[in-house]
């Protein structure tokens, strides 16, 4: 196992990883550092509950940056053919925190919602990290089952019966955002591992469906979505946060009210610093705020195709299928939570991924782009004719 | 391990796939990027403006209301500050034993403040307006999200219903609505400044989104009322009124040089301090109401005569029979004085002798006096609701009506024209003109008679309260008074009323030199007395007698110059 540092000394000749995809990962986690303060002033002098102490979640936020890049180092270290041996084992290990999460007293449950396991002194949201473990095993599986991916018996069957286990889990939390890039994850993964066309076209055909069910099953989602439908509607109940989500775009406009100025998040906008933290953007930084989020996230998603790309071209299938499902975690998950922020799409719990306040969320995703950076790490190697 | 993860050669990946899902990703956020453009450049005034309706609020900054004084500074109006309480109810968060406190604080029931909070579409509701600055802390100190105080200014009438018609009242949004309140309203109110603010969801004042706009505190109003004889033409008045149960009274104090009003009552009245139920004691009867005079037009008739014809206070009139036929009309006099000299016409206020004089005059020389001294025309005071009175041309006068007109009949004034056109007999002719405000130099007056007739009657009019006279009662120990009584029936919709009367007399003091006019009317006195010398003198005499006082004025004659024969009555006028 080589560490990054011994390759400094070959900068000379060509970088070694990928120097741009870490400085965007870092520029988001720095923006996110910097908004997540700004947008939790307000909400955290104003809270009994952390001790009205307004720099409560800017010093939690750098805490757990901190750890996320400390626990990105070390999974640099770890060499991918490690993380597909451990693919199988590491998403039973998921599924048991998801359990675990559900039995009452070991799972913490915040705003109706059982997320949460107590760790000493952290919380840890096990569905975030299932969000990594799920695309390595089913890159694992893709791989795995290659000669059967025309089969749906033997190819699609067994995977729909774990999704379905894994949904449960999730959705008796509940936590329908996390289910949601999670089976994207997967179908995408599927989707480039091969899968028989016909079988994926009536998948896309079903979830519509599925979707539905799961809306009007549930009336919590039913009011979310009917306060996405029209929020000015009822401005002060249904579409509450969304109304005042989108008048800090408006407020916005091109390039912002500026640095710290925001009203919205003058306890007007709920979530402010985790999933609505880019409303705050929007209206601090205007759209040009918006707009380097956007690219930024673009690039992390095309960077992640490219290097799935080069790992085909070494004939590494796992790799390229994770480093794809990666891209396609941190492209949906952006996605959702800007659209949701935008009105476009209906509240769910998402954060946007790297930016938003959350321990779990910032591990995971620091992780993720560490086995990122690996697989192009190791995908340079291959070109240069080393051992990965 | 049993378990062999490494199988490259089976295993395809399909380059098309991988850009598909790319593309349509990639389009996702192309998706977001043309919503991004939309919500913050086309979409952003609709979205501002619902942002401003959410946290921007203009407050009103009130400017302070100018305070009302009489002439001597005494407070007659003044604004104290209060509290009124309000709420946002979006962002009202209370509890149960909050509202029940809310409650009982300010005496509201709990239903009716779920009722204001329920209304979620608007940003500001009053939960209880103008409350003392303690009990709006103390509904602070409950400290419930989302309920505010608005300062407010509560006016204060310190002398309540005695000034009440001259100052008049402000409603629940300080807006003059009677009196000087009313008239002056611009004056004192000044201008109301106010601030565009955003505020966070607690209430508290982020940022101004607009240059403040300061307000522009009211000016002070200084009237020519001297509070302390209105005190004591309220008293009397109301003695008065209530003695002869009279449906209503008025009087007013002139300074008789500079023609301010010192006082100016009027009853019924009412408490400016909580103006409820105060459906027609409102009306400021010196000025708004008219009535026929009566005698008390004869000083002024004689006047007229006497400069325009050859009459002398001693020039013989003939009033036998004690009535005189002019066309199918008589005029009456109660007794048969006979021979009367112009003085004697005057003090038992015959009719046929004034009608005698008068008939002797034009018709245009008895108009142009009446007109001269303002009968049938408004004065200059910035009063709200003033009367003309009545006075017809002289072209359509018949002899019998400009006969009539020597007695106050088929003519109508206010008692504040009367009062004022009694001072050319305390300024050697001059007319003075009226104002209710003090004024700093004394005014330039319109002369109407000349000296010698002004003077004379005013010796004339001392005659009425002596001995023989109609005004007995309106003596004032230690001074010379002079005065004129008037009775009239009151006219209704059908012609003069049978059992209804005014009662007034008009006077001054002191007769050498004359400082105070005053003009009295008692309105429909029920207890069957209704002259004006037994009505109305009387508040004359005891307003006097302590004004004089009062305002040191030296007294010009002796202490026991006050002659009531025991068992005489006032001479009965003819009306």
């Amino acid at each position: 196992m080589l560490a990054p540092v011994m390759h400094s000394r070959e900068r000379m000749n060509a970088a070694s990883y990928d120097q741009m995809l870490l400085w965007v990962t870092l520029i988001l986690l720095g923006l996110g550092l910097v908004m997540v303060y700004s947008a939790s002033i307000a909400i955290a002098e104003a809270d009994k509950a952390v001790g009205h102490q307004s720099t409560y979640y800017l010093i939690r936020q750098a805490i757990f940056i901190v750890v996320g890049v400390m626990a990105a180092f070390v999974t640099f270290q770890v060499p991918v053919a490690g993380w597909q041996k451990m693919a199988p084992y590491l998403f039973l290990l998921g599924l048991f925190l998801l359990v675990l999460v559900l039995i009452p007293g070991v799972g913490r449950n915040v705003n109706g919602s059982q997320r949460w396991l107590s760790l000493f002194v952290i919380n840890l949201q096990p569905s975030e990290l299932m969000k990594l473990f799920a695309a390595m095993y089913v890159a694992d599986y893709a791989v795995r089952k290659a000669p059967q991916m025309d089969s749906i018996v033997k190819g699609f069957l067994p995977m729909v019966a774990v999704m379905v286990l894994v949904g449960f889990l999730l959705l008796r939390e509940p936590d329908f955002g996390a289910f949601a890039v999670i089976a994207a994850i997967s179908i995408s993964i599927l989707w480039l591992g091969g899968i028989n066309v016909k079988i994926f076209v009536a998948l896309l055909a079903l979830l519509p469906v599925a979707i539905y069910v799961l809306i009007v099953s549930s009336p919590y989602r039913m009011q979310r979505v009917i306060g996405f439908m029209d929020p000015w509607a009822d401005p002060y109940g249904k579409g509450y946060q969304l109304s005042h989500a989108l008048i800090a775009f408006g407020r916005g406009e091109w390039f912002g009210v500026g640095l710290g100025a925001s009203v919205e998040k003058l306890l007007y906008l709920p979530e402010a610093h985790t999933d609505f933290l880019l409303a705050v953007i929007a209206e601090e930084l205007g759209f040009v705020g918006v707009l380097t989020v956007l690219g930024l996230f673009c690039w992390i998603v095309i960077r992640a195709f490219g290097i799935g790309k080069e790992a085909v071209a070494n004939e590494r299938y796992f790799a390229a299928l994770l480093a794809q499902g990666l891209g396609v975690w941190m492209g949906v998950q952006g996605i959702i939570n800007i659209g949701v922020n935008m009105g476009v799409l209906p509240t769910k719990g998402l954060t946007l991924p790297l930016l938003s306040f959350g321990g779990s969320g910032i591990l995971a995703n620091c992780i993720a782009m560490a086995v990122l950076l690996r697989i192009d790490f190791e995908n340079r190697r291959l070109q240069k004719g080393l051992p990965a | 391990m049993a378990y062999n993860p490494i199988q490259h050669h089976i295993v395809k990946l399909p380059s098309w796939r991988r850009r598909l899902l790319l593309i349509c990703i990639l389009l996702g956020f192309a998706g977001l990027f043309a919503r991004g453009i939309y919500l913050q450049s086309l979409h952003k005034e609709f979205l501002q403006q619902k942002g401003d309706a959410r946290y921007s609020r203009t407050l009103a900054l009130q400017a302070h209301r100018g305070k009302i004084t009489d002439r001597n500074g005494e407070l007659l109006a003044i604004s104290s500050p209060v509290e009124s309480v309000w709420a946002s109810p979006p962002d009202v968060k209370i509890t149960a034993t909050q509202k029940v406190k809310l409650g009982q604080l300010l005496g509201i029931k709990s239903k009716e403040i779920d009722k204001k909070f329920a209304n979620l579409q608007r940003g500001f509701v009053y939960i209880k307006r103008r409350v003392s600055p303690d009990l709006a802390a103390k509904v602070m100190s409950l400290g419930i999200p989302g309920v505010f105080l608005q300062r407010e200014y509560k006016r204060f009438y310190p002398a309540g219903d005695v000034t009440a018609h001259v100052v008049g009242f402000t409603d629940i949004n300080d807006k003059g609505q009677e009196g000087f309140e009313l008239a002056q309203n611009a004056l004192l109110s000044g201008k109301a400044g106010s601030r565009k603010v955003i505020k966070d969801r607690q209430g508290r004042i982020v940022e101004d989104l607009e240059d403040v706009k300061v307000p522009q505190d009211g000016h002070d109003l200084v009237l020519s009322i001297d509070r302390r004889i209105q005190y004591l033409t309220y008293r009397e008045l109301a003695r008065a009124v209530d003695l002869y149960k009279a449906k209503a009274g008025a009087a007013v104090v002139l300074d008789a040089k500079t023609g301010e009003v010192l006082a100016m009552v009027n009853l019924p009245t009412y408490n400016p301090n909580n103006p409820v139920n105060i459906q027609g004691k409102t009306r400021n009867r010196v000025i708004t109401d008219v009535f026929e005079p009566g005698s008390t037009l004869k000083s002024i008739a004689v006047s007229a005569a006497m400069e325009f014809g050859d009459f002398k206070p001693d020039t013989p009139i003939q009033t036998a029979p004690g009535y005189m036929k002019i066309g199918p009309a008589t005029i009456h006099d109660t007794h048969d004085y006979g021979v009367l000299t112009v003085a004697g016409v005057i003090q038992k206020s015959s009719n046929v002798g004034a009608s005698k004089m008068v008939l002797s005059l034009k018709r245009e020389e008895l108009w142009s006096v009446f007109n001269q001294l303002g009968f049938g025309s408004r004065m200059d005071i910035g009063f709200p609701g003033q009367a003309s009175g009545r006075l017809r041309p002289y072209k359509s006068w018949r002899p019998i009506e400009q006969a009539t007109m020597s007695y106050g009949h088929g003519i109508s004034v206010t008692l504040l024209q009367l009062a004022r056109a009694y001072t050319v007999f305390a300024n050697e002719g001059e007319l003075m003109p009226i104002s209710l405000l003090k004024i700093k130099d004394a005014p330039v007056g319109h002369q109407v008679f000349s000296a010698q007739v002004a003077n004379d009657m005013k010796t004339m009019m001392e005659q009425v309260v002596l001995p023989g006279g109609t005004a007995l009662k309106a003596q004032v120990a230690g001074y010379r008074v002079g005065g004129k009584t008037g009775t009239a029936h009151k006219l209704g919709p059908t012609g003069y009323e049978k059992d209804k009367y005014v009662g007034s007399f008009v006077g001054l003091a002191p007769a050498s030199n004359p400082r105070l006019i005053m003009a009295v009317m008692i309105d429909e006195p029920t207890t069957g007395k209704y002259y004006g010398g037994t009505v109305a003198a009387p508040v004359f005499s005891a307003v006097m007698s302590d004004a004089l006082r009062m305002l040191a004025v030296p007294q010009d004659a002796p202490n026991n110059n006050v002659v009531i024969p025991p068992d005489v009555e006032d001479v009965k006028e003819a009306i």
